[in-house]
This record gives structure tokens, sequence and C-alpha cells, in this order.
């Protein structure tokens, strides 16, 4: 086929890319740029530019002690956000993935709270935890847990833990998504051949589905260790980084310097911080992607 | 494998239920408190089922929330970044997904690097971009524009992804045959290729209305009159920074605003399973 005929300039397919690009690059590039300017300023928080102040933002928020406790709740936060949605998710997977009545109802259910906002999610679980009328505690008292309602929103030590667990159950829909994905990646086959060879199904588990799922879980913790850093509603709605900034994480803390206190110098300085910390993480996702396609 | 016997769905069942039952938990409080009179909410302990159904709450909501201008705000917001996001994704995605071209790998390591950056770590830029532009005898802040265009750029690498994997699994056959046929490439798209690329392109149109209808940031940090602002914006003013918060009110104002979009992703969600795995994967 000649060129001609398909009427396909050399330069179309950059053509096709360019409003895509044109569009990132000015969104998403523009504001980047300010923010490094920003950092490196200082700035009123009218956002009128003083002079150039070097690291002096930088040293400012790193000597700052709620800067700290929310470095050290980030990781906690995380960590305990991604590693308990993957320990929720890897048998709901199993499950989903086996022949059962109803299967279909089931995939449904399992994936709706992808559909809710985080907001929405943080306002009914706020509601479902209020100390003096809400759900959870009539529950828990009905049952004997509890003897007397619990105040869960006023200290950190009861709705930071309710904040995780309602990060998990968000994340919990994508993060099966994609182990059904690679689960449906399996041929049946070598299960029929492992059970001829008397295989358990616990060694099954061990050996076989475990190992061919291992790189889907590695690309859903990079994926949602990214998501879960940068979760910024759930926080914010249930308890605005308080009480008393006892349930900060990085991007509550920022939003707070950059929105409420009117610091916008060293709200760059975190904005940056963390987007150096965020490209960190893409690269090694960007190297697992590289090495599974080797 | 063995195939569904009852037994075997019933521990099915049985295994999922403490999940399910977690996941159901908040519509059912949702539903249970927007259908309770006020003496009912603020009574310990609460019952499930009200006492006397009180349809009002959704009226009060209604007026309290600024419901029908939110309404409307939203889907205009969301449309707008729909549109947007389509408009420059489709093409790229073909682009991707049909011709052999220079700089492929790097282009889509920059969608990479565009998708993992949240809104909320640029916000601070973002807001100082709105507010240096002018428009319309203020800035850009306060507008439903520079929400449209900030969700439709953050929705590109996700557009373009689920495309493009949706699109290489189009046969090439047909367009080639019109091409024979003496029909030009654009036309061969635009006749042949596009129509079969609906369903593609409706089900990431629709997950790009769900992810501007649920945004929070953007819309907290941008909009900033009641009359701009969007529903969940809305919802959550109810709530935010209230000594008292009317929780029936609250309830059915979330409940009107979640139902729709949950029983549209219901549907959609087994086009999601193929299209994401395969484009979050490959």
């Amino acid at each position: 086929m000649s060129g001609r005929t398909v009427g396909l300039r050399a330069g179309a397919p950059l053509l096709l890319i360019l409003p895509s690009m044109v569009l990132a690059v000015i969104i998403i590039g523009y504001p980047f740029f300010d923010i490094i300017w920003i950092s490196l300023h200082s700035v009123s928080r009218f956002g009128i530019v003083r002079g150039f102040v070097g690291f002096a933002n930088f040293a400012h928020v790193f000597a700052d002690p709620v800067f700290l406790q929310a470095v050290l709740r980030t990781l906690e936060w995380t960590i305990a956000v991604v590693g308990g949605t993957v320990l929720v998710s890897v048998p709901t997977a199993l499950i989903l993935v086996q022949d059962f009545h109803g299967r279909g109802i089931a995939r449904t259910i399992v994936m709706l709270p992808w559909s809710i906002s985080l907001s929405m999610a943080a306002i009914v679980w706020l509601w479902s935890f209020n100390g003096d009328y809400g759900m959870v505690n009539a529950i828990l008292q009905q049952i004997g847990v509890i003897g007397h309602p619990i105040q869960w929103m006023a200290r950190a030590s009861t709705a930071f833990p309710i904040e995780i667990a309602v990060g998990i159950l968000v994340s919990v829909p994508f993060t099966v998504t994609i182990f059904l994905g690679g689960l449906s990646s399996i041929p049946t086959e070598i299960y029929e051949a492992a059970r001829i060879d008397g295989a358990s199904r616990v060694q099954q588990f061990r050996w076989m589905t475990l190992p061919m799922l291992r790189p889907f879980i590695n690309i859903a913790i990079v994926l949602n260790v990214i998501y879960v850093f940068n979760s910024f509603p759930i926080i914010w709605i249930m308890t605005q980084g308080g009480p008393d900034n006892s349930t900060h994480i990085l991007v509550t803390y920022l939003y707070q310097l950059a929105f409420r206190l009117g610091r916008p110098g060293p709200a760059a300085a975190v904005s940056l911080a963390m987007l150096v910390i965020v490209f960190a993480i893409t690269m090694v996702y960007v190297r697992m992607q590289r090495e599974e396609a080797a | 494998m063995q195939g569904r016997s009852a037994r075997k769905s019933a521990w099915c069942w049985l295994a999922l239920s403490p999940l399910i039952v977690i996941i159901i938990f908040p519509f059912l409080v949702m539903l249970s408190t927007a259908l309770k009179p006020n003496s009912e909410v603020l009574q310990f302990p609460p019952h499930w089922l009200p006492q006397h159904i009180d349809w009002g709450n959704f009226a009060a909501m209604w007026k309290a929330a600024n419901f029908g201008s939110a309404l409307a705000n939203s889907l205009i917001i969301s449309m707008g970044a729909t549109i947007l996001a389509l408009a420059v994704a489709v093409p790229a995605a073909y682009a991707l997904s049909r011709l052999p071209f220079a700089g492929k790998g790097l282009y889509r390591q920059f969608l990479l690097v565009t998708q993992m950056l949240s809104p909320i770590l640029l916000v601070l830029g973002l807001f100082r971009m709105a507010a240096a532009v002018p428009f319309a005898g203020g800035t850009l802040v306060n507008t439903r524009l520079v929400v449209i265009v900030i969700y439709g750029a953050f929705n590109i690498a996700f557009a373009v992804w689920m495309l493009s994997s949706y699109f290489a699994s189009i046969p090439r056959d047909l367009e080639e045959a019109a091409w024979i046929d003496g029909c030009t490439r654009p036309h061969a798209v635009m006749r042949i290729f596009l129509p079969m690329a609906v369903p593609a392109i409706a089900v990431t149109a629709i997950v790009t209305f769900v992810n501007g209808w649920n945004e929070f940031t953007v819309a907290l940090t941008m909009l900033r009159s009641p009359s701009k602002q969007t529903i969940t914006l809305q919802v959550v003013n109810l709530v935010a920074g209230r000594y008292s918060v009317e929780w029936n009110q609250v309830m059915a104002a979330a409940l009107v605003a979640t139902v729709p979009v949950a029983i549209l992703f219901a549907w959609l969600q087994r086009y999601l399973v193929k299209g994401l795995t395969v484009g979050a994967i490959k």
C-alpha cells in the first residue's frame, strides 16, 4: 500500500498527540515551576512575591514539629492503608475468581466503594462514628463490646485508625480489579496438572498462584502508595488534621499552610518535597514495568 | 475447576460477608438517617428503621445545599471536563494504538508522570495560575471554566491509556479495506473506526465524568461562591466547620449525590475490569 492512498503525512502522529501534550504541559507544567519559584521566595499571604530567600522556607518547614510529626504519620498512613488494602484484596480476588452462585452480584458489591467519592465516604463514616448518636456506638454497645459511647473523633488514637480503615475500604475495589486481571491470566491447566501431581490447595496457592500474582501485587502496591500518599479528602473531612494537629499527614498539612494559615512559601516547600518523593516512587514503577516486559 | 456447587457458593459468600457488610453499612446508614425526623436522629441508641418516615429532609437539604444549582454546576463541570479530555485523548490514543512514531515511549512516560501527580500536590500553583489569568472582569478563580480545564488535564493520562488499549483490540482489516476502496485515512477513521470505538469512548467518558462529579480538592480551592459550587462540595459544606449538623439532611443529600453514580458504576464495572487491567499492566 502506498503512503499516498493512506493519506498520512509524516507529522500526523505528532499532530494527534499535540493537543494532549499542550493541555497537560500548561496545566501541570506551569504550577510545577511556579511552586519551585515560590518555594525559594518570601511570599505574602495574598501571593505577592517579596524577594529571594534561598532555602529559608524549607528550613522553616523542617524545623516545624508539626511537619515532622506529619512526615511520620504519612509513613504510618501509607504503610497501613496500602498494606491493609493488599491483605484484604488478595483473598477477596481469590474468592471472586472462583465460579460460584451470584458471583456477578458479589463482584458488583465489592466494586461499589469505587463509585463513591472519598468525600461522601468520609462524611457517612464520620456520622456513623458520631460519639453521641452514631450507629457504630449503638451496635458495639448492643453486642457488649463497649460499656458506654465513645467519642471516636475526639482523639487521634481512635480517629486516625478509623481514617486508615476508611482509606483501606475505598482502595480495595481498584486493587481487587488489578488482581482479578492477574488471576485471569493464569492458565487453568496448570492447576489440573498440579492436582494430578497431588498438590494440596495450600501448596497450589504458595507455589503457583502467589508467584504468578507477584508482579500484579507489586504494581498494586506502587500505584496505591502513590494514591494513598496523595489522599486528601478523608482526613481533611473527618478531622481536618485535628484535634490539635494530631492527625495531619503531609497533604493536609500542606493545604492548611497554603489556604488556612496563608503561608504560600513554606507550603510550596512541602509541595516540592512531596513531588520529589512521588517522582522517586514513579521511577520505581517504571523500572518494575520494564523488568516485567523483559 | 469443579464448577458451582451449592456448598462452595455458600463458603464463598460466607468468606466475603465481613467485607460485604462493611461495604453495605454506609449505604444503610445514609438511607436510614435520610428518612428520619430530627427528633429520631438525636436519639441514642438510634434505630435502623425510622418510626416516622420524614421525606421532608430531601426538600430541606435541597434548599440548604443549594442543590438545584449545585446539580447544574456538577453536570456542567463534569461534562465539560469529559468533552475536553476526550477531545484531546481520542486522537492521541489513535496515534498510540495505530501509528508508528518516534518518541512513542517518551510520550507514554510523560503520560505516566502526569498520572502520578495528583492535583493536591500542585494545588498551590494551580490556584496561583488561576489567580494570574484575567477573565470576565476578575480572574479564573471562582469560575467553573478553570475547574473544567484542570479536570480535563488530569484525566488525559487515564483516558489515553484506557482508549488506546481498547483501540488496539479493534481489528484493522475494515479500515484497510476502506483504503483500498479509495477512502482517505481520515475518512476511514470517521466512517469505520470511530463507530466501532463508540463503546470504548463511552466507558472512558463515564469514568471521566464520575471523576469530575466526585472530585473535592480542586473544587474546594477554586469555587468560592455557593452559586458555583458542585454537589460534592455543597454536601461537605453542610458538615465542615459547623457546630450543629443536620445529619438527616446531610445523609439525604449524600444519598442523592451518590446513588445515581453508584448505579452507573455498577453497570459499567465489567468493562472497567477489562480496560483497566489491560491499561494498567501493559
